[in-house]
């Protein structure tokens, strides 16, 4: 989980531009606070399936809160069998 | 009897057991939301004997449709109200309104504490379809309704920052739901999956459309707009039929490349309206659905949808679609600088006739006035018509085509903004002396240009500054801190120079 979480965390970090952005957080929303919108949303679902090698259904996205890097990792988590 | 709510009347009896509408939480047959709506009127209607319209301030939900077909069975209008509203512009629209009541559910009346009500009472769905239903009450109030009277009030963007509530007659909303039905195909076998807002006009479409064919409306769940990838998968897995849907999530969905992976058999009608739809993504959504109709309906708030296109003809992919006829019972004509008819080919500002226009702005005689025109120059129409601010002009063809705005409004993800709403909130920001918002069209966002003392005003910090007075929608994507705006001879501020720097920086 460690792991998922880390590359996750990243991954978003150099997408919304957050490096060094102390505002940035694992269990802040990140689509209140306006770090992703529905094109970075896209591409954090994308990246997770292709690097942690899970599906995520669009079933698992109405089902499943993925508003911040622990929620999104926790899923990828399920998938993989690891919660 | 000749209201919009004949056409859950007609559906009840017809389909009393088919699906009516759809959340993620639960479904209710045409006779279970017929059931449900009318319990809720009798509540409302022994509350208070009234024609004042009825606030629905409730998030998408099956409860919605229930709110709405509530105030019509009361024989009132209804005013569909944005859930996560600011406090500042509910109490705006509040008190403009002057409603009869406000129709919510216990989890969300928290969100009213901050509002001032003015003693409006405040009645919960949950309880009032838990009540009886008093068909006498019910069938009186209805019947005192004409397809004339209002049977929605719908608040947009007003570029003092005073939300204007277009109000549109029933008959409009009965003619549009008829020809929506004919030209899409619609039977009871119809399954129409929602995007828009049901308090934005493009959901009307959907609403009375799935209602008048006895077909299913599932309120597709928000969250799956972020992931345009995953939008295809729930259209098959839904066997979907027709969308009505913002070109921007059309667009997301075509650059995703999710179309090439799924198969959606049942998809038979496809519409888009709100913003300019490029051909560029439309071609990716026509190769995958060929033989599918494709329309571009195109029309402001204050009228809905008066004009439509099918697309009939290839269009290369840098091509102008053009936005059509009127429909029926809609008069389109252009207007020129001078207030006369514009020759064939010319550009002119559209304006609007017809059964389904705004009857006017609630409680604004004054805003309504300068809107419309009866204009004795113009021997052709005799009808008052409504001054849309958008331009057109006619191809070859015979179709009118869309040519941008007059003024200060621009639509951003399909939704409407007057910059000059998004200016006044901005006044408020700590430290602001001066403030002009522009609308960036290649990076598609508003920048709000700030004349202030400070180096910087971080975007997130200024967002929770305007959290109170702005939806979501309307906030800036950049925020420009200068020492001085720069103005222009007239004293004005320099909005050539500053759309000038903008493009540069």
């Amino acid at each position: 989980m460690e792991e998922i979480i880390a590359k996750l965390e990243a991954f978003i970090r150099e997408l919304c531009e957050a490096e060094d952005d102390p505002e940035f957080g694992l269990d802040i929303n990140l689509f209140d606070t306006g770090f992703l919108d529905s094109v970075g949303a896209m591409d954090v679902i994308v990246f997770a399936e292709e690097t942690f090698g899970v599906s995520i259904s669009q079933r698992d996205l109405t089902l499943y809160p993925m508003n911040t890097v622990h929620e999104i990792a926790e899923v990828v988590g399920i998938k993989k069998g690891l919660c | 009897m000749n209201s919009v709510v004949c056409l859950l009347e007609r559906a009840a009896a017809r389909w009393p057991e088919r699906i009516a509408v759809t959340d993620e939480q639960e479904s209710l047959t045409y006779r279970e939301l017929r059931t449900a709506a009318r319990r809720a009127a009798s509540g409302l209607l022994q509350a208070a004997d009234s024609t004042a319209p009825v606030m629905v301030y409730l998030p998408k939900s099956v409860q919605m449709l229930i709110g709405f077909h509530a105030a019509m069975y009361a024989g009132r209008p209804y005013v569909p109200t944005d859930a996560a509203a600011p406090a500042q512009r509910l109490s705006r629209i509040l008190s403009n309104l002057q409603p009869s009541a406000i129709l919510t559910n216990r989890r969300l009346a928290e969100g009213l504490q901050a509002v001032d009500l003015g003693g409006v009472p405040v009645m919960y769905v949950e309880d009032l379809v838990q009540g009886a239903e008093d068909a006498a009450a019910v069938d009186a109030a209805v019947a005192r309704v004409t397809d004339a009277d209002p049977v929605y009030v719908m608040y947009t963007s007003g570029s003092t920052g005073e939300p204007k509530g277009v109000t549109i007659p029933h008959r409009g909303v009965l003619l549009f739901a008829r020809w929506a039905e004919k030209t899409f195909g619609w039977t009871c076998e119809t399954v129409i999956a929602n995007q828009a807002p049901l308090y934005f006009d493009v959901s009307v479409m959907d609403v009375y459309g799935a209602i008048r064919c006895g077909g299913k409306l599932i309120l597709t769940p928000e969250v799956l707009f972020r992931f345009p990838n995953k939008l295809p998968e729930f259209l098959r897995e839904n066997a979907v039929t027709s969308i009505y849907w913002v070109p921007t999530v059309m667009i997301n969905i075509a650059n995703s490349g999710a179309l090439d992976d799924v198969e959606l058999p049942a998809l038979q009608s496809i519409a888009f309206a709100g913003e300019v739809m490029p051909n560029l993504q439309l071609n990716v959504w026509r190769r995958a659905l060929p033989g599918r109709i494709f329309a571009n309906l195109y029309g402001p708030t204050e009228t809905d949808v008066c004009t439509a296109y099918v697309v009939d003809r290839a269009f290369a992919d840098g091509e102008a679609l053009p936005i059509g006829r009127p429909l029926p019972n809609m008069k389109v004509l252009l207007l020129g600088e001078d207030g006369a008819p514009v020759k064939t080919g010319e550009t002119g500002e559209i304006c609007v006739a017809g059964s389904g226009v705004n009857i006017g702005y609630w409680n604004r005689p004054d805003l309504t006035e300068r809107a419309f025109t009866a204009d004795p120059r113009n021997t052709a129409w005799q009808e008052r018509f409504y001054r849309t601010g958008d331009l057109g002009w006619y191809n070859a063809h015979g179709e009118l085509m869309f040519a941008g705005r007059r003024d200060g409004q621009i639509k951003l993800r399909g939704n409407r903004i007057e910059l000059g709403e998004v200016e006044n909130a901005g006044r408020l920001l700590p430290g602001a002396e001066n403030v002009c918002a522009l609308f960036d069209r290649t990076r598609q966002e508003i920048v709000l240009f700030v004349e202030t003392a400070q180096k910087e005003i971080p975007l997130r910090i200024a967002r929770r500054e305007m959290r109170g007075t702005l939806p979501a929608y309307m906030m800036p994507g950049r925020i420009v801190c200068m020492e001085q705006l720069p103005h222009n001879a007239n004293d004005k501020i320099d909005r050539v120079r500053l759309t000038k720097w903008m493009e540069e920086n």
